[in-house]
């Protein structure tokens, strides 16, 4: 046990969360406002491609996570397109994105670099690690807080932000007013679509981040399907938190921590299937317990998912 | 289906589907600089060129059209049944296990496995389906997180404790099943097996069950509209585990089939690496959800998947370029399907508050 539990295992923890959470996050967005977004797995893996591709060609770091965000919020708007305007089923979309973002970024590959399931420059330059001043000298928590790439912090920050926007902000308000009662939000005046194209759009913008961090962060490559169910398990994240940012950051951390714990195992080679499984299985225990609370309904009312 | 303008636009709208996906997937092969005939050729001649083509991409439409199957009763009743993975997986393994360990003469055997993938399957999707009904647990996240458990655990087992060790192979998967249990192959020396036919008789079989049985009404009445089924005296309850144990069952009978066909063993990511079930679900929703039109769409989506395959041996544009058309023509579909089937649907009284 004593193995097992070190400064480098909350470590590894933090750096693996971050995607999950930023992910996570963005889902959130997405159900507060009616939408249950299962295509954050593609938005995801269209950041992170798109990060590579910014960063092979610009060569710097940041504008490549800009490049990431921007091409991803493009890939969000056509996503809002279709399941606001059209009124398309929202699952539907959602899963025919996550294909999109599969086939589209192995074909880039191809098409771009010509090469065929990974592409690694060893002169790309990832994302630098920033250490906090005063923290790392911290014995314990220096070793497992600091020393993280700007997105992981960047991550952390933002579920205090949204956690402020959605709960104390007028335009939060608006937005929760649309998941919880399109009809009465439109009827004073709120204007349902665009609050809902808006969540879509800070989705696009936190899912892009997501594949920034993904690719430029932790490895400085890019292999087809990296997020390798990640954008899945973000949604997982998204209903154990409650769509409440608090709720996600806790849940994505216990992701994160089994995922370390994978990672450890897999050095000492002990099976880590059951490691892996506890968080699904964890997740569905926690809907047991807290399905009554109503946001789910209500995302369901507002866009009859499974009936 | 209404008879006359109604069912020609139920034929227009998947053809004109299939044409925005092969105009995308040109506009994307003029990109990289590759030409759009010549590529759409090797892509014909890989699905259909010759019989050994041909049967080829009947072969690996065989667990698409199983899965779409199953997916298409649930979908029928106004179920997401996002699990397939999960319960092909365990279908496959649990009959890749009776194939392997059961006493008993080959045909036992070989029956035996494959009503051993239907029930496992079924029961896993049953499961959830059971905890909507009991627990209004939601359908697409139960689902969802019963394929990871599924996969997750059916991968430990062939990593440990029924790893084949016999091989020198260091691939997690189970030991090789008997010849004498192996479904026949359809032609010597081609890859097509009885699989198929079973498949297609199913196709057949649940298309005359959806539309002139009873059970088949209800089915059809709560997916359109719940509350007049309840007012009918349909009980939803009942109703979600035996449509949920049905699509699952019809996914594990894909898993059971692809084993005692194909692979002749149970391997891990044998379903998941090559998207057998996501396929599935995604012919579903090409033909929307009729039975018949599944069996058409998991060949055409089969066909893109083995022409894929030609394209990439003859030309330098790459496979994935059937991924591009698949998805970009399922994208369409379902901004199409907004005016029609897929729209919102639910209980009445939920009607008024979507604006």
């Amino acid at each position: 046990m004593q193995h097992l539990l070190d400064v480098s295992l909350f470590n590894t923890m933090i750096r693996m969360v971050a995607p999950i959470l930023l992910a996570a996050l963005g889902g959130a967005i997405c159900s507060r406002v009616g939408l249950f977004n299962v295509g954050l797995e593609g938005f995801v893996l269209v950041g992170a491609f798109s990060a590579i591709v910014g960063n092979h060609l610009v060569g710097n770091a940041y504008i490549a996570v800009l490049i990431a965000v921007a091409v991803t919020v493009l890939f969000s708007l056509i996503f809002a397109y279709i399941s606001i305007h059209l009124q398309a089923n929202v699952i539907i979309v959602g899963i025919s994105f996550n294909f999109l973002a599969l086939g589209l970024t192995a074909f880039c590959l191809k098409a771009i670099f010509h090469v065929k399931g990974a592409f690694y420059d060893k002169n790309m330059v990832g994302l630098p690690k920033w250490d906090i001043p005063v923290i790392k000298d911290i014995p314990v928590l220096g070793g497992i807080v600091s020393g993280h790439s700007p997105l992981i912090y960047l991550a952390f920050v933002l579920v205090f932000v949204l956690q402020y926007f959605l709960f104390k902000s007028v335009l939060g308000f608006r937005l929760l007013a649309v998941g919880e009662n399109p009809v009465a939000a439109k009827s004073i005046g709120i204007k349902v679509n665009g609050m809902q194209y808006l969540a879509v759009l800070i989705c696009g913008v936190l899912c892009g981040l997501a594949g920034a961090q993904l690719s430029l962060g932790q490895v400085t490559m890019f292999t087809e399907g990296m997020t390798a169910g990640r954008g899945f398990i973000a949604l997982v994240a998204t209903m154990l938190g409650q769509a409440n940012p608090l709720g996600v950051m806790a849940s994505s951390l216990l992701f994160g921590l089994m995922d370390a714990f994978s990672i450890r195992l897999q050095g000492f080679s002990l099976p880590t299937h059951f490691t892996q499984m506890l968080p699904y299985v964890v997740t569905l225990l926690a809907m047991l317990f807290f399905r009554k609370s109503s946001y789910m309904a209500d995302a369901q009312k507002a866009n009859g998912s499974s009936r | 289906m209404l008879k006359g303008k109604a069912s020609i636009s139920a034929w227009l709208q998947p053809l004109l589907a299939i044409l925005i996906g092969l105009i995308g997937g040109a506009i994307a092969i003029l990109l990289i600089g590759g030409s759009v005939f010549d590529t759409y050729a090797q892509m014909w001649k890989g699905a259909f060129g010759n019989f050994y083509f041909f049967t080829n991409t009947l072969t690996r439409a065989t667990p698409l059209l199983l899965v779409g199957l199953g997916v298409s009763i649930a979908f029928r009743a106004g179920f997401f049944n996002m699990g397939s993975e999960g319960q092909m997986i365990l279908g496959a393994f649990t009959s890749a296990l009776i194939a392997l360990y059961f006493p008993g003469t080959p045909l036992f055997k070989l029956l035996a496995a494959m009503l051993g993938g239907i029930l496992v399957g079924g029961l896993w999707s049953a499961f959830a389906g059971w905890l909507d009904a009991r627990f209004r647990m939601n359908l697409i996240i139960t689902t969802l997180l019963l394929n990871y458990i599924a996969s997750l655990f059916a991968g430990y087992m062939v990593a440990y404790p029924l790893k084949d060790k016999t091989g020198s192979a260091a691939l997690a998967q189970t030991m090789m099943v008997d010849k004498s249990v192996w479904l026949p192959k359809l032609f010597p020396g081609m890859s097509i097996h009885a699989g198929f036919i079973i498949a297609i008789v199913l196709a057949v079989a649940l298309f005359l069950f959806i539309k002139y049985s009873s059970g088949g009404y209800e089915i059809r009445m709560l997916g359109y509209n719940p509350l007049f089924a309840a007012y009918g005296g349909v009980n939803r309850g009942r109703l979600m585990l035996y449509s949920m144990f049905a699509s699952g069952g019809f996914a594990g009978l894909a898993g059971a089939v692809e084993v005692l066909g194909m692979q002749y063993r149970y391997t891990d990511g044998m379903v998941t690496n090559p998207g057998y079930a996501w396929s599935g679900i995604m012919a579903t929703l090409l033909s929307g959800a009729h039975p018949l039109g599944t069996a058409v769409a998991s060949v055409l989506l089969a066909a893109l998947q083995t022409g894929g395959m030609g394209v990439e041996r003859n030309t330098s544009i790459p496979l994935e370029i059937s991924s591009v058309i698949q998805s970009l023509l399922i994208l369409f579909i379902t901004a199409k399907f907004g005016l029609g089937l897929w729209k919102r649907r639910k209980g009445g009284n939920s009607d008024a508050a979507s604006s």
